[in-house]
């Protein structure tokens, strides 16, 4: 099964509460995505309704899912997503690389799974039960880790790959987290890039982060950093991403920021 | 006999155990990389909980995050507590040491959620 991708987007922003006012407002949002698990089908904001009614696009973006977890999928989670889906009328829904729940216990944050061939099977697994009940494509994003498993049998771009030929799912591609991994782990974003499969981007996110003790941290709640733009131009040389998405989820910027900032990633895929 | 999903369900299991439940470091990893992850986790989940009770962010000011962790480190949230429900765990927590008064209405609230 090849999924088609949602079509042209352009510029978005993550749809958060207390940003919802200065969604409303700012110029130069083409399109909102929202994270899935926060809302509730039958009870979706008045706001977000509201973009939705307006002819914007709102895509839900789940972290819940445990797609990389080995143990059975939690298919009410993604029933719940395919509601929201559906209510929101979206063209596509996604969630992560990665697992948040293993022996009871809750993580509350994208973890990476091993990659290898055992784990790249359970993931497509996962995967296909979770299309089978989404009605729409869907799409898994690299995350930022600060560890990595052993023993590694494919480079991340390679194990995107295998898990797009397999599944027929699109990717996100966060350019953040790229630069996190390079930052933390030595990992080469470039070559990444390179070897991305980019008929298969959905789009593409872009978010700020700060570096404390030697580890960058992927905070969502910093400025972009210019290196992250400079991600987003090397990316933008090897394909022309459908839509770009500035993810900011605390220490919430007056709107002229917000705006600044989504004009520099209009300006970074412009041709 | 395991099946290789069942192998992958425990080796995820061994690394949250080391991560979030003072478990061994599975074979393979570097502790200092545990070590960050246990805080980026640990964090990550603080600033959950303030957000959910921002009451007690403010009644503890520059102590939340240290005593969070440290009610973390003994009760890592399970998959079988709600995020509010485990935010209000720390809350009762808190009274119990005395490091927040215990005012009514709050512990109504709390005990009509469990």
């Amino acid at each position: 099964m090849v999924a088609d991708g949602p079509g042209r987007l352009g510029i978005g922003i993550g749809w958060r509460h207390e940003l919802d006012l200065s969604i409303a407002r700012l110029p130069g949002v083409d399109w909102v995505e929202v994270v899935a698990e926060n809302l509730h089908a039958g009870h979706l904001p008045e706001t977000l309704l509201a973009l939705r009614d307006r002819g914007m696009p709102v895509l839900p973006h789940a972290v819940s899912l445990s797609l990389g977890g080995a143990e059975p999928l939690d298919t009410a989670r993604v029933e719940q997503l395919a509601e929201v889906t559906r209510e929101l009328g979206a063209p596509m829904a996604s969630d992560h690389v990665c697992f948040v729940r293993a022996g009871g216990l809750d993580s509350g944050h994208l973890l990476p799974v091993p990659r290898t061939r055992e784990a790249l099977d359970v993931l497509v697994d996962n995967v296909e039960l979770t299309q089978s009940i989404v009605e729409v494509p869907f799409a898994l994003e690299n995350i930022a880790a600060v560890l990595e498993w052993p023993d590694a049998e494919f480079t991340e771009a390679e194990f995107l790959r295998e898990l797009t030929d397999r599944t027929g799912c699109l990717l996100i591609v966060d350019v953040a987290n790229l630069y996190a991994n390079a930052r933390n782990l030595g990992t080469d974003p470039e070559r990444f890039l390179d070897e991305i499969p980019w008929e298969r981007l959905a789009y593409t996110h872009v978010a700020g982060g700060v570096e404390r003790d030697g580890v960058y941290h992927d905070t969502h709640a910093h400025p972009v950093l210019p290196e992250v733009l400079d991600l987003l131009r090397e990316l933008r040389r090897r394909t022309e991403p459908p839509g770009v998405l500035l993810e900011r989820d605390d220490d919430y910027p007056p709107d002229s920021e917000l705006a600044a900032e989504l004009a520099a990633l209009r300006e970074a895929v412009s041709p | 006999m395991t099946s290789p999903r069942e192998r992958l369900a425990a080796r995820q299991a061994e690394l949250l155990k080391a991560l979030l439940a003072g478990g061994d470091a599975p074979a393979g990893f570097a502790t200092d990389r545990l070590r960050i992850e246990t805080n980026v986790l640990r964090n990550k989940r603080s600033r959950l909980v303030a957000f959910l009770r921002p009451d007690l962010a403010e009644a503890l000011g520059d102590r939340f995050g240290a005593l969070f962790r440290e009610y973390a480190a003994s009760n890592p949230k399970t998959d079988a507590i709600r995020a509010r429900a485990y935010a209000d765990a720390f809350g009762a927590w808190l009274v119990e040491r005395g490091e927040v008064p215990k005012p009514r209405s709050r512990f109504g609230r709390w005990l009509r959620r469990n």
